[in-house]
């Protein structure tokens, strides 16, 4: 009985269960074969191979040299992988360093006098501006007081004192932002005369934008400071440097 | 070192003056990883507190002169650490450096920096 239904299955084209018959053969797919596709059993991958016309070939006879060594050996074409992973498509851990933007401080806002307590400039009183896109705060001295620049600095490196200056009316030019401040690498010539490890540190020299820049907004905040009462304090104020002293606890202080 | 380059200016302080008192212990056992400061001024569990996170640095002098981070060559080291908790009741304080104390240090002085800034 099996053999006639097997005998009659065995017509070329005919349908088998409803599905079209494929060919045989692991490695090649026929081009026309109409959807759905049965999976043939023993196929290790479905889908990931690409669809070639020819027949690729695995291994290639490769000819080699010494006297006793047969002439010739079949290598494979491609290499099997040196490693093979125990778990595919491990779980990464999430790298949170691409979005480093911290929110601010509230004790920090726009025009508060805050004390820089690391960096070349630590101890001096500085006037923050806002936080830029990276998270970084933009702060200056005003230069003219204190010879602090338009600085990006982290709020960590920040002490927020309770003065605050209203600078909301001024206008922080736009163009003031991290790409501005962005170091820009000293391109090498690929023949360097001379020893590759010598050092040329070149000292910095503020570009005329940032001499520009830094008096335009230093304008705006002195003229923020001289509408207060207090102007002439407060001048003396960010142009004095903060440091501890004798019985003085940064735990104890009030800023 | 955190002295001004410039010519006239007075150094300034920017940092919290302990002490090393000696490493976390127990009564027979010490364990040199975790360092035991005694910041001076903190009485208590909330001056303590004020600390924590804080960067701390060990600074201690040489005989050779060695490279250091603003360029030049200079005689003073440092072991930069930083306070992990506190200890007790009375404002130690607990901090863990790159490479553990050295023995030497124990009395001496610990600077306790005044950032990453929590005010």
């Amino acid at each position: 009985m099996v053999e006639e239904k097997s005998k009659e299955a065995a017509k070329p084209g005919t349908v088998r269960d409803g599905k079209p018959k494929k060919k045989k053969g692991v490695e090649v797919k026929v081009k026309k074969t109409p959807k759905p596709k049965t999976i043939k059993p023993g196929t290790v991958r479905y889908g990931k191979r690409k669809k070639v016309g020819e027949k690729q070939k695995i291994f290639i006879e490769k000819p080699i040299g010494g006297e006793k060594n047969g002439g010739t050996r079949m290598v494979r074409v491609k290499k099997l992988p040196a490693y093979y992973a125990t778990q595919l498509n491990p779980k990464r851990r999430t790298k949170h360093t691409k979005n480093r933007f911290r929110p601010l401080r509230s004790s920090i806002t726009p025009g508060t006098v805050c004390i820089l307590v690391a960096g070349p400039h630590r101890g001096k009183r500085v006037v923050f501006l806002k936080q830029l896109a990276r998270g970084l705060c933009l702060i200056t001295g005003p230069f003219k007081i204190n010879a602090c620049p338009l600085r990006r600095v982290n709020q960590i490196y920040l002490i927020a004192t309770a003065t605050k200056i209203d600078i909301s009316g001024c206008d922080i030019p736009k163009h003031i932002n991290d790409e501005y401040f962005r170091r820009v690498k000293v391109k090498r010539a690929k023949k360097e005369e001379g020893d590759i490890f010598e050092q040329k540190k070149e000292k910095y020299v503020p570009s005329e934008q940032r001499k520009k820049d830094q008096a335009v907004v230093d304008k705006l905040i002195v003229s923020a400071i001289k509408k207060r009462e207090d102007k002439k304090m407060l001048f003396g104020y960010l142009g004095s440097v903060f440091t501890l002293r004798n019985k003085m606890y940064p735990h104890r202080l009030s800023f | 070192m955190k002295v001004e380059k410039k010519k006239v200016t007075k150094p300034i302080r920017l940092y919290a003056k302990a002490v090393f008192t000696g490493y976390k212990r127990g009564q027979r056992a010490q364990h040199e990883k975790t360092a035991l400061l005694k910041v001076d001024g903190a009485k208590n569990k909330d001056d303590g507190r004020y600390y924590i996170g804080k960067r701390c640095a060990y600074v201690y002098k040489c005989k050779k002169k060695t490279p250091c981070s603003y360029g030049g060559k200079s005689k003073l080291r440092v072991i930069w650490g930083k306070v992990t908790r506190i200890h007790g009741n009375s404002g130690v304080v607990r901090a863990k450096f790159a490479r553990s104390l050295p023995p030497r240090a124990m009395g001496r002085r610990v600077r306790v920096m005044m950032y990453p800034s929590r005010i």
